[in-house]
């Protein structure tokens, strides 16, 4: 399940995740004008330097596909709430990220849900978890 | 031959007085020297990334070495390539002023400043005095050679020994280029009560630049603030690890 989110990236952008991805390694490729969020099961996720690495297998309008992520450093993650074990294969999580600029899937995760509900990275962008859930309540009702 | 007994007595008392008055020339100087000891982030920047360039202007570049420059942007700019993104260390100025938004840590000994910002684990070595390496021992590198001299509060530190980088992100330089920092503390703590440090950083690089190039960034501490351990190649080697696999046709063990 891919959700577009109208950006407020203003909020990313005081964190400065647009200038921290940016200023360690090439960020060109992400958007980090926009954002979206994937929910998915984790194929595969290392939490390496310099760039963490995740694939989702999602759902959605294409069938079941992968969808090949990049993220913060270790540092980073570990210093906005990320431990070891979080994150597992076999995991339905979900990551907000700075889409790709090509609008292919993927992107560069700036926070995440794991499947026990903790929440790790850009704190500004839990928000977007909300607006999901509400969504998702919404539409159920 | 007549010899004239000398009283050394009064020259012993001005040696003495000299000696004392020296030594506490030396440790009032010592007393005023403030120490920077302890872990370091961009003031007022978050946690997450952060800021990593100072804002200051540019002087005007030459003509031909703009030429060049805009070539090597050319080069990179498609694919946004980056040294770090090979684990190359930032270098001089960009790994004082910028340092990925990552934190930075200062260990201070009289002889010897030492600081490691925690991307890539990049380390600058300051020297004081009879510390420093003879002149043909300074091996040229991204971060150059670093001396340091005190100025009362005034912690001042010369670069040179620089190898020429044009993939600086704000400021390319030559081989040529030295660089004079001026490290000193705020008078008062910022609004969280955290030591503030400013870095006042001048850049010289006449082969490059028609006037200096002059920065300030500001550092605030980290009560009992630590580094976090930065192995770089990581993601390096297991892209490799992957691409042996692959081309064995097996998994990864």
């Amino acid at each position: 399940m891919k959700t577009a989110i109208i950006a407020t990236i203003a909020a990313a952008a005081a964190l400065g995740l647009a200038t921290g991805a940016s200023a360690h390694h090439s960020a060109v490729q992400f958007d980090f004008g926009k954002q979206a969020q994937y929910k998915g099961v984790v194929k595969t996720f290392e939490a390496i330097n310099p760039h963490m690495r995740m694939t989702l297998m999602v759902t959605g309008a294409k069938g079941p596909h992968e969808v090949e992520f990049e993220g913060h450093s270790t540092n980073n993650m570990y210093r906005n709430g990320y431990r070891k074990g979080m994150v597992n294969v076999g995991d339905t999580v979900t990551v907000n990220v700075a889409p790709m600029k090509n609008g292919t899937d993927g992107g560069f995760v700036v926070s995440a849900t794991t499947k026990d509900g903790k929440f790790f990275g850009a704190k500004s962008t839990r928000a977007l978890d909300a607006a999901a859930a509400q969504k998702a309540a919404e539409g159920k009702q | 031959m007549k010899t004239v007994a000398f009283n050394w007595a009064p020259a012993f008392a001005v040696a003495a007085a000299c000696a004392l008055i020296t030594a506490g020339q030396a440790q009032a100087a010592a007393a005023a020297r403030p120490d920077f000891t302890g872990v370091w982030t961009n003031a007022g920047a978050p946690a997450l990334g952060g800021t990593t360039n100072v804002a200051a202007p540019t002087p005007p570049i030459r003509p031909a070495v703009k030429v060049r420059v805009d070539a090597f942007n050319a080069l990179i700019n498609p694919t946004g390539e980056t040294a770090g993104q090979y684990c190359l260390g930032y270098g001089m100025p960009q790994s004082t002023l910028g340092s990925g938004g990552y934190p930075l840590e200062i260990i201070q000994r009289p002889e010897q400043i030492t600081t490691i910002s925690e991307a890539h684990t990049e380390v600058r070595h300051i020297y004081f005095g009879a510390r420093n390496a003879p002149e043909d021992e300074r091996l040229p590198g991204r971060n150059g050679y670093s001396s340091g001299r005190w100025e009362g509060a005034v912690l001042v530190v010369e670069t040179d020994n620089l190898v020429e980088q044009l993939d600086q992100r704000q400021w390319p330089h030559s081989d040529e280029a030295t660089i004079v920092e001026r490290y000193y503390l705020e008078p008062k703590p910022d609004a969280q009560g955290r030591r503030i440090l400013v870095d006042e950083l001048t850049m010289t690089d006449p082969k490059f630049y028609t006037a200096p190039v002059k920065a300030t960034k500001r550092w605030a501490q980290i009560p009992n603030g630590r580094l976090l351990n930065y192995e770089c190649p990581e993601e390096t080697w297991h892209i490799r690890l992957e691409a042996l696999a692959k081309a064995k046709g097996v998994s990864l063990p």
